[in-house]
């Protein structure tokens, strides 16, 4: 079954389909969001807000429409809707130098190395938009056409808003080299 | 070159992107311009920690707390929903509100109706209540006065109270028959014949006064319990007429008003 066939069920009443969006899906927005909020905890809550509206606010999801290009903005509504309501900014309580350690973590084993560490200082010091979209296209490895898609824009304009954010992220990511 | 064109064009050679012709030309600058090498080295080595990057894993606690979710709006689904009566468009909302309005001044009227006929009823049975306690206040007297034995006037008095008694009891017709019947005094027993002439349509007030009149002896109460016979049209006494117009004792003008009252009630 296809996204979007599970998700026209979960519209017509069928919930427990919604289990297999979660399991194709959780890791991916997880994810997602951690890198955006860089808070394991924190990105954990607001995956499951997403799922969340997604059954509660079923119906406003079009039969026929890209599943993946729907959460996506969904989750994308959850990120901007948690910051507006506690009234602060990412940036404005991380720790520079602590960014970075939020990604390792016992519990999967997964070490850090300089390098990574250095790439995670980096993108803190993007626009949110900016890493937002390097986010997507890089690692989540989605298609400038999917991410066009979602934001409603053309995919030359994506790509050129992607280069632009590799260069920033390239300049941060040497200065901070230098330190 | 512009810079912006130049990193796209390098990112785009990273990641494989370019026609024939701009690969060529990419080339070309990489082995001719080492800030060109530089830069592109430096990009390469960001993209490739980018795409990299390993996936992190959510905890156990995200797949539990969704299940949680899931089961918890699903239990919603299946609960009886409330139902909302909501009307569209705005103008039979507007109706049921003009509906609702007018019910309630409807509602709120007869209920004001409702207290003031409550209030008049206890007004009435106030009054009521007082003219029972009236008529006891004057029942009391007339039987105190009527038992007077010692003085007619007393007595006499007694019989005009009876006359302003709305209703006789048992007790009131009682005591009046008793003084019609024995009442040393003609002008009492009279008084007392008139009292229950007022009260003759009761059934008893009637019997009371049929059989007075196979009693009585005075020709002047005699004559006057005739004349009442006649006006209450009571055939019952025909027999107590014939009675007294055979009875030697009785004076002309009584055997008169008794041949009167058989010819009226025959």
């Amino acid at each position: 079954m296809t996204d979007e066939q599970i998700m026209e069920a979960v519209r017509n009443g069928d919930l427990q389909q919604a289990s297999l969006l979660f399991d194709r899906y959780n890791k991916r927005l997880f994810n997602f969001l951690a890198r955006m909020t860089m808070d394991r905890d924190l990105a954990e809550d607001l995956t499951q807000n997403v799922f969340l509206r997604m059954i509660r606010y079923r119906n406003s999801y079009k039969p026929g429409h890209k599943f993946q290009s729907w959460i996506y903005q969904v989750a994308r509504n959850v990120f901007t809707d948690h910051y507006q309501v506690s009234k602060k900014k990412k940036t404005d309580h991380m720790d520079i130098e602590k960014v970075g350690e939020w990604v390792a973590d016992d519990n999967d084993g997964h070490t850090i190395d300089e390098q990574e560490k250095l790439l995670h200082q980096s993108m803190q010091l993007l626009s949110e938009d900016q890493r937002e979209l390097l986010v997507l296209t890089r690692f989540q490895h989605m298609k400038y056409e999917e991410v066009a898609e979602m934001m409603e824009t053309t995919v030359a304009n994506i790509k050129v808003k992607v280069h632009r954010a590799i260069s920033k992220l390239r300049e941060h990511y040497f200065q901070l080299e230098k330190i | 070159m512009e810079r912006e064109r130049l990193e796209g064009l390098l990112i785009d050679f990273i990641d494989g992107r370019l026609t024939e012709s701009e690969r060529k030309e990419v080339k070309e600058l990489l082995s001719t311009n080492n800030e060109v090498r530089v830069l592109y080295e430096q990009l390469k080595q960001v993209t490739t920690a980018m795409d990299r990057s390993a996936e992190i894993n959510p905890t156990a606690r995200l797949s539990r707390g969704f299940q949680q979710m899931l089961t918890e709006e699903v239990a919603q689904q299946h609960a009886p929903k409330q139902r909302q009566v909501f009307f569209t468009p705005a103008i039979f909302r507007a109706a049921a509100a003009v509906f609702l309005v007018m019910s309630g001044v409807v509602i709120g009227y007869y209920v004001n109706q409702y207290n003031a006929q409550q209030e008049r009823l206890a007004v009435i049975e106030r009054e009521k209540q007082e003219i029972e306690k009236e008529n006891l206040r004057l029942k009391n007297n007339m039987l105190a006065l009527i038992g007077n034995e010692s003085s007619a006037s007393q007595r006499m008095k007694g019989v005009n109270v009876a006359l302003t008694i709305e209703s006789a009891d048992d007790e009131v017709v009682e005591a009046l028959v008793k003084t019609l019947n024995e009442d040393k005094n003609s002008n009492v027993r009279l008084a007392a014949l008139d009292a229950l002439s007022k009260f003759h349509q009761e059934p008893n007030v009637r019997k009371a006064l049929i059989a007075a009149l196979g009693k009585q002896d005075d020709p002047v109460v005699q004559i006057a319990l005739i004349q009442l016979m006649v006006k209450m049209k009571e055939k019952g006494v025909l027999k107590d007429l014939n009675r007294i117009i055979e009875d030697n004792n009785s004076i002309k003008p009584v055997k008169d008003e008794a041949y009167s009252g058989i010819l009226k009630l025959s």
